[in-house]
């Protein structure tokens, strides 16, 4: 029985001795690594962004379009960026139906009617494709949100401001306006009214002027507008095609700093007109910019990330948020004094 | 050791109270002590787990805190995108004339100062701003080395792909501030949202101070180490300054680096903890000697140890002397037995405890007495036995009565009465056949009256008239048996006296069956009664005390009596034996009570198994 109770007693010590001795120079008591690395894993698949603008062949769209090109490189995404040859609405509808057809992820429309395109834009959602808007906003049913450049009331009002600047805050003006059915100007020129009835009295809106953003058509109305108003005091372009169309039409009639032209255009367009002193203040954002931050929070959206108020977005800086609406910054002014610093 | 000295010695031939004590050590001492053992071993070691489970936390925390601080920082560079001036500095490529340049530069380097070195942030001791072709500078201190900027700015020093803020560490840089200030250099590209560009880089020069103040409010005991290091193992800060600056070359090793692992490279072992910081990737780690760290348990690990010694020793006492207990009187018994084996039968083993050692005592103790007991009662009736035989001996072959007899037959051979003398020599015969003639000591009652007729005839002839006698033998004398010789020293008793007062002596003899109120049956009752004297009350009571007395009385009165009285209570019990009545003048009357013999068998068994008898009924004894 001793002998028993011995052997009994050295297995135990032994099984002791044992358990103390380290088996190596490091003994792990906890990794947290180990409970992390499970669930940091997610496939890493390309995702296809296809990006529409109102129409190609506008600068401010091409200059879009880089900044789309460089996020795709940069985030590691495919975007595809087609927009219709006319700023129309049914020609939109047309190419939004094609990309359709092909497997893209996520669609960011800048869309010519706020209501014409909600049925293909339903029809895209139900084809498992998230849809955005950015730069000119659908109703909202048919987007998940709206990344706007500005906020309209803040450019509608300064809009109206630079021109008053420029005029001394009286005489008669006309808007030139692109697509009268488009979201975002109207919105901008709902601003520009407001602002002028309330603290311009001596000024007066005469005609507000539609070209479909086309150069031609613009051409044509600037021209008309400087006929039939001959005492017309400035013209705000409300979309990039508007100021260099007046500009060019101010030139031709010999109206330089006779009439004041303001409005929304880019740098390029805009360089010689503001440096011969045809037009005064140019307003825009960097298109290069919202290109890039669309498909930066196209992207994100397909990752299951909305954005937020505060969000600093890399390499566009911090966005704010309004509801389902993203704006992108404050407007910036370009003056024969810093339109060389841009390149859009 | 013990173990061997154990094993040398075979258990088998231990003493029984070395057994108990092997047995108490081995079934408290030894499990305790294991069991002591492990589970201090295994409470170490869950302090040493639940302090690498939390410490790890708290470095996160730690390192939380200090990416939030570096978080601030790496934003501070966005503030130069609120201002335009700078912007537009920046964005500018060449210059017509170099005053312009040296205009810009001023600009920017006052903006600099205004803003990082006199702002808010005095842990912030340098900026620099490095574009493709210039620098821009501001710092709170002098330095020295090559400025950061141009060089990481064109080899393309690996930005975060984010764009996100990344930290150089000093042994990347020979960049030295004055004092060797420890320091952190934060690098951040800036770009130009607008135009889509470069706008150049953002170095940050941050001192330590604020690690250490992170570092500071983590509970940190004296002998623990805490050091923060770069993914190199450079030591960018470390509670004892002399460190900073090294590295630690171990880092590579380290088997996790968020977590904690033990570690048993120096002199002692080590609880090393580490946390990593994913967006900076510096480690802060922090070490501690599991001996520190199991401090307090050692002094509850010792405490526990002098305790269960004590109490060990006490119980290894206590459990002694309960062995001793228990061996010490088996001990003291066996001696004594040794002394019973001898011979020696007047021990005592005391005990006064109530426990089985004690009713083994008193057992002991009990069968000594009953064992001495029966001894001495068997050498008594031994002893006893073999007087009364010798008494009868002597009364059977009385001299005097012969001669006395042998006197009567003379006379009456003178007197030439032959049929007288020959009947006397018949008689004489007879007695002298039956007291020799065989050595049983129960004979058949009709014997035994036969033998007392003879006596009384003979003494008859002797005393002529004035001896008297008449026997009845009222029971089957040839059937039923009595001890022999009990009849004759009662007549001789009765003669003695009779003829010494009166002139003639009646004696009548009967045998009946009787009840007895002692033996609660039918006995046999001889009844011998005179017209002697009688015996005054006095002497009778003395007579019969004479006769119940255990003693052996010589030559005395009595005797006679006395030991036929012994020798039927040796052979029956007490309820049997010898009574004496008398009436003083009035003669006497002697009963002798005896039981109901009636087979030769159980005369047998009586003849030979008297002693047993009385061992069996030790209580039964008269008197």
């Amino acid at each position: 029985m001793a002998r028993v109770w011995l052997a009994a007693v050295f297995v135990v010590l032994l099984t002791l001795a044992s358990a103390c001795s380290p088996t190596g120079d490091y003994q792990i008591l906890y990794d947290q690594d180990e409970e992390r690395s499970a669930k940091e894993r997610h496939p890493d698949r390309q995702y296809t962004i296809a990006v529409v603008p109102k129409r190609e062949g506008l600068d401010y769209f091409e200059a879009a379009k880089d900044g789309a090109f460089e996020a795709a490189r940069e985030l590691g995404v495919n975007v595809l960026f087609r927009g219709p040859e006319t700023a129309d609405a049914d020609a939109q509808i047309r190419v939004i139906e094609e990309l359709i057809e092909q497997d893209i992820d996520l669609l960011a429309v800048s869309s010519n009617d706020p209501k014409k395109l909600l049925p293909v834009l339903k029809r895209a959602s139900d084809n498992n494709i998230a849809v955005i808007t950015w730069d000119s906003d659908t109703d909202e049913e048919g987007r998940a949100f709206f990344i706007n450049m500005v906020d309209p009331e803040t450019l509608g009002r300064h809009l109206m401001d630079t021109l008053a600047w420029s005029t001394g805050e009286r005489g008669k003006f006309a808007i030139m306006t692109g697509s009268l059915s488009a979201a975002n100007l109207n919105e901008w020129m709902h601003w520009i009214k407001v602002q002028q009835q309330e603290y311009y009295p001596n000024m007066e809106l005469v005609e507000i002027a539609a070209n479909n953003d086309s150069y031609e058509e613009a051409y044509a109305s600037a021209v008309r507008l400087l006929e039939s108003h001959p005492d017309l005091a400035g013209i705000i372009g409300n979309s990039s095609v508007g100021p260099p169309s007046a500009a060019k039409a101010v030139k031709e009639a010999g109206k330089q700093g006779e009439v004041k032209v303001v409005g929304l255009s880019t740098p390029n367009l805009m360089r010689d007109a503001l440096h011969d002193g045809t037009v005064q203040v140019i307003t825009l954002w960097s298109p290069k910019r919202l290109g890039y931050l669309t498909v930066a929070l196209g992207k994100n959206l397909l990752d299951g990330t909305l954005p937020y108020d505060g969000q600093f977005v890399n390499k566009v800086g911090n966005v704010r948020v309004k509801g389902d609406m993203v704006i992108m910054g404050e407007p910036l002014d370009f003056t024969k004094d810093n339109v060389d610093q841009y390149d859009f | 050791m013990i173990f061997e000295r154990i094993r040398r010695l075979r258990f088998r031939s231990f003493r029984l109270s070395t057994k108990l004590m092997i047995t108490y050590l081995l079934l408290t001492v030894v499990p305790i002590s294991i069991l002591g053992a492990i589970s201090y071993y295994q409470y170490r070691k869950s302090i040493e787990q639940q302090f690498g489970e939390h410490m790890p936390r708290t470095l996160q925390l730690a390192n939380m805190a200090i990416e939030k601080r570096m978080d601030e920082f790496a934003s501070l560079p966005d503030l130069i995108y609120s201002s335009s001036e700078i912007i537009s500095i920046l964005r500018k490529e060449d210059y017509g004339n170099q005053s312009e340049k040296l205009q810009d530069e001023f600009i920017v380097n006052n903006y600099l100062t205004r803003t990082y070195i006199n702002g808010n942030n005095p842990d912030i001791i340098g900026v620099f701003m490095a574009t493709p072709d210039r620098l821009f500078a501001s710092t709170r201190m002098n330095y020295a080395g090559t400025e950061p900027g141009q060089r990481h700015f064109d080899l393309g020093h690996p930005l975060d792909e984010n764009g996100n803020a990344k930290l150089l560490f000093p042994n990347e840089l020979d960049l030295r501030f004055e004092n060797g200030r420890p320091y952190l250099l934060l690098m951040k590209q800036m770009t130009d949202f607008d135009n889509r560009r470069s706008l150049g880089t953002m170095f940050l020069a941050i001192r330590l101070d604020f690690i250490e103040s992170v570092l500071g409010e983590l509970e940190n005991p004296e002998a623990a180490e805490m050091w923060v290091m770069d993914r190199e193992g450079a030591i960018i800060y470390h509670t004892d300054q002399t460190k900073i600056g090294g590295t630690d070359p171990r880092l590579g090793e380290y088997p996790v680096l968020n977590g904690s692992f033990k570690s048993f490279t120096g002199n002692e072992p080590r609880v090393v903890s580490v946390n990593q910081s994913d967006r900076y990737q510096w480690v802060i780690a922090h070490s501690i000697s599991s001996a520190a760290l199991t401090e307090r348990t050692d002094f509850y690990r010792n405490v526990t140890i002098v305790v269960f010694i004590v109490f060990a020793i006490i119980t290894s006492v206590l459990s002694v002397i309960l062995a001793l207990n228990v061996s010490r009187p088996i001990k003291r018994l066996s001696s004594l037995m040794k002394h019973v084996e001898l011979g020696n039968f007047s021990v005592d083993l005391k005990a006064n405890s109530r426990d089985e050692i004690g009713l083994l005592a008193r057992s002991f103790n009990s069968m000594i007495a009953k064992i001495r007991e029966l001894i001495q009662q068997n050498y008594y009736i031994e002893i006893r036995q073999k007087e009364a035989e010798l008494y009868a001996l002597q009364t059977q072959i009385n001299p005097h009565f012969i001669y006395n007899t042998l006197e009567t037959i003379g006379m009456a051979v003178e007197e030439e009465e032959t049929e007288q003398v020959v009947h006397m020599v018949t008689v004489m015969g007879r007695m002298l056949r039956y007291s020799l003639g065989n050595d049983s000591r129960l004979v058949r009652i009709e014997d035994e009256v036969q033998h007392v007729r003879d006596y009384l005839v003979m003494q008859k002839y002797r005393f002529g008239s004035r001896v008297d006698f008449d026997i009845a033998l009222n029971v089957d004398g040839s059937r039923l048996h009595t001890p022999k010789f009990i009849l004759q020293p009662v007549v001789e008793n009765s003669i003695k006296y009779g003829l010494e007062s009166v002139q003639g002596v009646r004696i009548a003899v009967a045998v009946n069956r009787e009840f007895g109120a002692a033996s609660g049956k039918q006995d046999i009752v001889f009844r011998i009664r005179d017209n002697g004297p009688g015996i005054a009350p006095d002497r009778l009571a003395g007579l019969l005390a004479t006769i119940r007395s255990n003693s052996l009385v010589h030559g005395k009165s009595g005797v006679g009596l006395k030991n036929v009285h012994a020798r039927i209570v040796m052979m029956f019990g007490g309820e049997y034996g010898l009574q004496v009545d008398s009436i003083h003048g009035g003669g006497t009357e002697v009963i002798i009570r005896i039981p109901v013999i009636e087979s030769t068998e159980s005369a047998q068994e009586f003849n030979q198994g008297s002693e047993r008898h009385h061992a069996i009924n030790p209580n039964d004894r008269g008197g």
